[in-house]
């Protein structure tokens, strides 16, 4: 709990990010924006003047291939993300994710209570991700699910790796209709639009409110907790031996 | 007594009719037609794009295909105010006339040739005989003695195979038929002929509108633009395609179809007096030379005759909404107003209220309702629609051109222009205007030509294409002359979106039950006093019935 | 599954095995010749045909139909549908050609149903109503339903022609007032060959039963039953404008300079690249065509439920639950505003709400940079 007194506090180095999850975040991030980049020109071609010949330009082309390299890119860093759930720290762990228990209901509702309806009077403390940013993480990872499946499966008659024709079963999930998965996909897009929106604001929020070196973290790793934290929870685990 | 026949399913025809009889002594005293399949596309317009209404309806029939096509682009063009650009309407008039010859030949020789034609008795013809006849009636080159008895060959393995597939259980050997074997013959070798070359004029479509059946049109004029000097677009080598099409087509006409009829009318003259029904006529025109708007460029020109009086010809007025009702008296649907109301089009409904015999049943219960198809009136008055009306109408108005060609065959069969009121004569019209409209085609065609000399390369208006720029509310009506008769769709427009839609529809016209007033529409008035020889193979008012070239998905939609 | 009709058993065989003696079927030939006005000599050849292969018969129904998918049948050019029906099958009943009409015709129909009891093919072309007990549709006084299920229960294999046939089309769009219904959802147990299309491809249909006839077996298909013959690409994949689209060349609307050029089509709605059909290489009308050579986009013909994906001009499909107007993006940018919106909101609120230990944090940075 805060003092009154603004006196200067201890605050004790926490690794938080390993490098695994830091390349990941990165890497997503990156392809994430070069996918909506792309996939927005996809879907909402610009009118372009050429007085060059269609067989000296491949720009349509080349639009498509980011965004077919960049999907690569982000399935694979994707898969190995949820490797590295098991086999990562705890804060990397798969249990941040899954709304399981009546503890994490709980959280999610303090930071509801706090960081959303800012309410005043207490404050929650997450080291790794907060309940809430936990579950909407998961949420993500369904949305990459269902954006891997449609656009891998949209991608199949274009691919002649077996890999690629793996999804091509998915078209039943949309009665069967090619028009529809296609829409979803690029409906889906505007689901990354509004998380990365939200998502960055909520970084910068929680930086400015807490200032523990939140944004920095996914740069170096560390956050920085004070020393009160760790002598409260020294407290309750003797209180509870 | 009189007996009751039923003949469902028609076949030869498009979609479903059903016909029942009333026989005695010999001939039919009464008859009811019957639309038995019903769409409800009206229903499904609502609510959407009009820009997409042609592609919708163009789905009501693939054998007049493009046709209302045709006349929903010419709809929402009227709703909207927009005026094509002269190439756009010489394309949609050379697919027009591209479609009246296919449509005509098929129904012809593939539709309404076994009503005349005995199969089984071009077995027995002599085939130098047959090329002489053949060689005698027209220059068409394939004449020869050995290809008829090629064909014959051919013929007769295929019915020794036991198998007889279409021809199984046809009328051979009918009384009513009276060709000789070799006249038969010949009528065989065209049916095959006229199927291979029907394949080939459709291209016209497909080089304009992508395909055949359902090719593309636009609201605004035509997608397929013009560039000369490219190579993707319609240029000298598409348009070189579409002339020699044309060519073909009229020397088709010319050479087979028309020599056809007039060597296998002579043999049925007794149909000149039979099957004539109303005697009333009525044409919206179309094929205009000068824009959609100057209806007094039309090729075909419009109007009404009643009771055979062709020296008064009416005008028919579309928008007018005491002229053109449609009425559900003995339709299984209901109005708001009550049954027996009539509604002009653009205040239309299509609510479907079935009150027919639970199926499978064996008769209809013709008393009350009993059809899908509405009973469309014009100032209450049934009317005709199709070859005949226009030829008729043609003539009455003294157009050199229809004058020219009814004189000319009805000099040749030696018959009085009263024997156009007939089931001969409605089969005779269709073969004559065909004879106008392959001409016609090739004058679209220079004329084409002549604009794109001068540096007219336009093919679509679309400063309305998009509905920012529509009125908030607005309604049209498009017309046509489609192969089977007048057509015309109306559109009421709301918010850009399509609030009512409805098509009255030739076919509609012709097959329709009676109205409340209990008058008959034409197919029934034409099978009144048609002989019937044998109840059991009513071959005669197949006849009569497929004179008007029925297509029932039309009638219905 | 093998399509040999010489496996059938030819008539000659059929008496045999109910007891007839030769001299039987001769007689029955003989009966058969005079019954057709053919002289003696004819009469062997006759019996040749009997004793030999049958032609494989074929019914074809129309039910909820335009009739263009027959249309477009007899568009062939290879191989023309003379051919097909003289030499290849024996249509025994279609009412678009039959000759018999009424009573004669359904008798045409039983008895092939009798003869080649689990022989024939039966192809349907049309939807079935199945509202209000199937009354939208009826022939000879019966339902369409009731027909297909009497017919298809002794076929062989079943082809559904065109879209009508295999989704519904049309009729099927909203809000389907008749209930119009595909085959392959009314019957089970038996083969469905689909051959979507509005209609199918002349070509694709004669190729269809070529393929039938020529190998003895139904074409391979994909997993939801075309054969991949015909409907293994997209379009767009096949398409001769492609380098227009790679390029990011397109029309803006028609008949402006870029559509004289043939440029992609994309802009103005074409659905190319969502729909299977062999439109780009097969074409039509004998390789003339095909929608997008002639300026205007595919409007996805061949693909399920394409009359609901609509407005025709726009690239973008509907969105479904959101009514006519609003496809993804617009659904997209107006939810992104609202969390704009809601995140400067939280941001105003946060440096009031939040004040105390914002200022906090300051005084204590500031007192902690006072001591460097
Ligand atoms: C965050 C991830 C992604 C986003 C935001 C995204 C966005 C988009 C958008 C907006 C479109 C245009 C759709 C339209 O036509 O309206 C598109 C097309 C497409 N995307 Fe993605 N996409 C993502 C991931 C993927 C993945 C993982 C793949 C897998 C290969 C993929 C493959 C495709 C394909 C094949 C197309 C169609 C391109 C064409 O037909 O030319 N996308 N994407
Ligand atoms: C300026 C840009 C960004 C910054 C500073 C940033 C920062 C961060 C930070 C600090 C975390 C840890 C959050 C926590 O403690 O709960 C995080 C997690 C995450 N971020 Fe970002 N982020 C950025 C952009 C993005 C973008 C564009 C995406 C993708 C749309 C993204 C996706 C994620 C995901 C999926 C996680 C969870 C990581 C994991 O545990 O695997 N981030 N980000
Ligand atoms: N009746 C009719 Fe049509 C024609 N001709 C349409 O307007 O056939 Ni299908
Ligand atoms: S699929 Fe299309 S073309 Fe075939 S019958 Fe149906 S509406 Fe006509
Ligand atoms: S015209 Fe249509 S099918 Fe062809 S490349 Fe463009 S989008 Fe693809
Ligand atoms: S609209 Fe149909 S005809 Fe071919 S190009 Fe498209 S699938
Ligand atoms: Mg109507």
């Amino acid at each position: 709990m805060a003092s009154s007194i603004a006196s200067p506090k201890k605050l004790r180095r926490v690794f938080v990010w390993e490098l695994p999850v830091r390349i990941y975040h990165w890497l997503n991030a990156l392809a994430i924006v070069a996918l909506i980049a792309t996939g927005y020109l996809i879907g909402n071609p610009p009118a372009l003047l050429s007085a060059s010949e269609a067989s000296e330009r491949f720009f349509f082309g080349w639009i498509k291939f980011i965004h077919f390299a960049a999907a690569y890119i982000f399935f694979f860093n994707f898969i190995f993300r949820i490797y590295w759930s098991f086999a990562g720290n705890k804060y990397a762990h798969w249990r941040n994710f899954l709304p399981i228990s009546k503890q994490f209901f709980k959280d999610m509702w303090a930071v509801i209570r706090i960081d959303i309806l800012l309410k005043k009077d207490t404050e929650h403390v997450a080291v790794g991700h907060n309940a809430l940013a936990g579950f909407f993480y998961f949420l993500t990872f369904l949305a990459f699910i269902l954006q891997s499946i449609t656009g891998f499966a949209l991608y199949a008659n274009m691919s002649d790796w077996w890999f690629a024709d793996l999804f091509s079963r998915a078209g039943w999930l949309f009665w069967n209709e090619e028009f529809a998965m296609r829409n979803w996909h690029h409906a889906t897009m505007w689901f990354f639009i509004i998380f990365a929106m939200v998502h960055i604001y909520l970084v910068f929020y929680h930086d400015y409110v807490e200032g523990r070196g939140e944004i920095s973290s996914m740069g170096g790793g560390w956050k920085f907790m004070e020393e009160e934290f760790f002598e409260k929870k020294e407290e309750k685990e003797t209180k509870a031996k | 007594m009189a007996e009751r026949i039923v003949i469902d399913p028609v076949t030869r025809i498009e979609g479903h009719l059903r016909i029942e009889a009333e026989i005695k002594d010999g001939k039919v005293t009464d008859a009811y037609s019957a639309g038995t399949m019903v769409r409800l596309i009206e229903e499904i317009l609502k609510g959407r794009d009009p820009r997409d209404a042609w592609a919708f309806v163009g789905r009501v029939c693939g054998v007049c295909t493009s046709v209302h096509s045709l006349a929903s682009v010419r709809t929402v063009e009227d709703a909207l105010g927009i005026v094509i650009p002269p190439n756009a309407e010489l394309v949609r008039n050379i697919m027009f006339c591209t479609q009246y010859l296919h449509d005509h030949v098929v129904h012809f020789y593939h539709l309404h040739a076994f009503d005349w034609v005995d199969v089984i008795s071009a077995l027995k013809a002599d085939p130098d005989e047959t090329s002489g006849i053949a060689q005698s009636i027209s220059n068409w080159p394939r004449s020869s003695p050995g290809y008829f008895s090629d064909l014959q060959k051919r013929l007769t393995r295929f019915v020794e195979s036991g198998q007889l597939g279409i021809f199984a259980n046809g009328y051979w050997g009918h009384s009513a038929y009276k060709l000789p074997p070799e006249i038969n013959l010949i009528g065989v070798a065209h049916y095959l002929e006229a199927l291979e070359w029907q394949k080939e004029i459709v291209k016209v479509h497909a080089i304009f509108g992508g395909k055949n059946p359902h090719p593309n049109y636009l609201v605004g004029g035509m997608a397929c633009a013009i560039g000369l000097d490219d190579v993707s677009g319609i240029n000298a080598t598409r348009l070189a395609q579409v002339h020699q099409l044309l060519k073909d087509a009229k020397e088709f006409v010319e050479q087979v179809y028309i020599p056809d009829i007039l060597a296998v009318a002579p043999y049925y003259l007794d149909w000149a007096s039979i099957g004539g029904g109303l005697g009333s006529y009525m044409v919206y025109g179309d094929l205009p030379t000068n824009g959609f708007n100057d209806p007094t460029s039309f090729k075909f020109p419009s109007g009404v005759i009643l009771n055979k009086d062709i020296n008064n010809v009416m005008d028919v007025d579309l928008r007018n909404d005491e002229e053109i009702q449609e009425f559900v008296a003995r339709s299984w649907y209901n109005y708001e107003a009550g049954d027996d109301a009539g509604l002009h089009p653009w205040m239309g409904e299509s609510k479907i209220n079935y009150t027919g015999p639970k199926p499978p049943y064996d008769f209809l219960n013709v008393d009350e309702k009993y059809s899908f198809i509405k009973t469309p009136r014009w100032k209450g008055n049934p009317v005709e629609v199709g070859p005949l009306a226009r030829m008729l109408v043609g003539y009455a108005r003294g157009r050199e051109d229809f004058k020219e060609v009814v004189d000319s065959a009805l000099a040749k069969l030696k018959v009085p222009l009263t024997a156009l009121f007939s089931t001969l004569g409605r089969t005779a019209a269709r073969g004559l205007e065909s004879l106008l409209v392959a001409q016609w085609a090739l004058e679209f065609y220079d004329q084409l030509i002549t604009n794109l000399k001068n540096g007219d390369n336009r093919m679509a208006n679309t400063d309305k294409f998009n509905p920012a720029k529509w009125e908030k509310q607005a309604r049209g009506v498009g017309f046509t002359e489609a192969p089977r008769g007048a057509l015309a769709h109306w559109i009421v427009i709301e918010d850009t979106k399509i609030k009512n839609y409805q098509l009255v529809v030739p076919t509609t016209w012709n097959a329709s039950p009676r109205d409340p007033k209990g008058q008959m529409s034409a197919y029934e008035a034409a099978l009144k006093d048609t002989p019937v020889a044998d109840p059991e193979q009513p071959v005669e008012i197949l006849r009569t019935v497929h004179s008007f070239d029925p297509c029932l998905a039309c009638a219905v939609h | 599954m093998a399509i040999t009709p010489s496996r059938r058993p030819t008539y000659y065989e059929e008496l045999k095995a109910k007891g007839y003696s030769r001299r039987d079927f001769m007689k029955f030939c003989a009966m058969m010749g005079a019954y057709l006005g053919l002289e003696a000599s004819g009469i062997a050849q006759v019996a040749n045909a009997l004793e030999t292969t049958p032609r494989i018969p074929v019914i074809w129904l129309h039910f909820q139909e335009c009739t263009c998918c027959s249309e477009s049948f007899i568009r062939s050019s290879h191989p023309i549908v003379a051919d097909i029906l003289l030499d290849k099958i024996s249509l025994d009943y279609t009412e678009t050609l039959m000759a018999a009409s009424g009573h004669r015709a359904e008798a045409a129909m039983h008895k092939t149903m009798q003869d080649y009891n689990g022989e024939y093919i039966l192809c349907v072309e049309g939807s079935v109503p199945t509202a209000d007990d199937g009354v939208y549709c009826c022939i000879g006084g019966r339902t369409a339903e009731q027909v297909l299920e009497e017919t298809a229960a002794g076929a062989k294999a079943i082809i559904a022609w065109g879209s009508c046939a295999c989704n519904g089309c049309v009729q099927a769009a909203k809000p389907n007032p008749t209930s119009a219904t595909p085959v392959h959802k009314l019957v089970k147990g038996k083969p469905i060959v689909k051959v979507p299309g509005c209609p199918p491809i002349g070509e694709v249909m004669a190729g269809v039963i070529v393929h039938i006839l020529s190998f003895g077996r139904l074409p391979a298909l994909d997993r939801i039953g075309r054969p991949k013959a015909f409907y293994s690409k997209r379009v767009h994949d096949t398409c001769y404008r492609r380098p227009f689209y790679d390029a990011g060349l397109f029309v803006e609307s028609f008949d402006d300079a870029n559509a004289k050029k043939g440029y992609c089509l994309y802009k103005v709605g074409c659905k190319g690249p969502m729909t299977y059909n062999a439109c780009g290489v097969t074409k039509w009308n004998n390789g003339t065509s095909f929608p997008i050579q002639s300026g205007h986009g595919c409007f996805g013909c061949s693909e399920e439920n394409f009359w609901d994906n609509g407005p025709l001009y726009r690239q973008m499909a509907n969105f479904p639950g959101f009514g006519i107007e609003s496809n993804a993006d617009t659904i997209g940018m107006v939810a992104a505003g609202v969390t704009a919106a809601g995140i400067a909101a939280h941001a105003i609120a946060t440096n009031f709400r939040k004040a105390k230990v914002i200022d906090e944090h300051i005084e204590e940075g500031k007192e902690a940079e006072k001591e460097l």
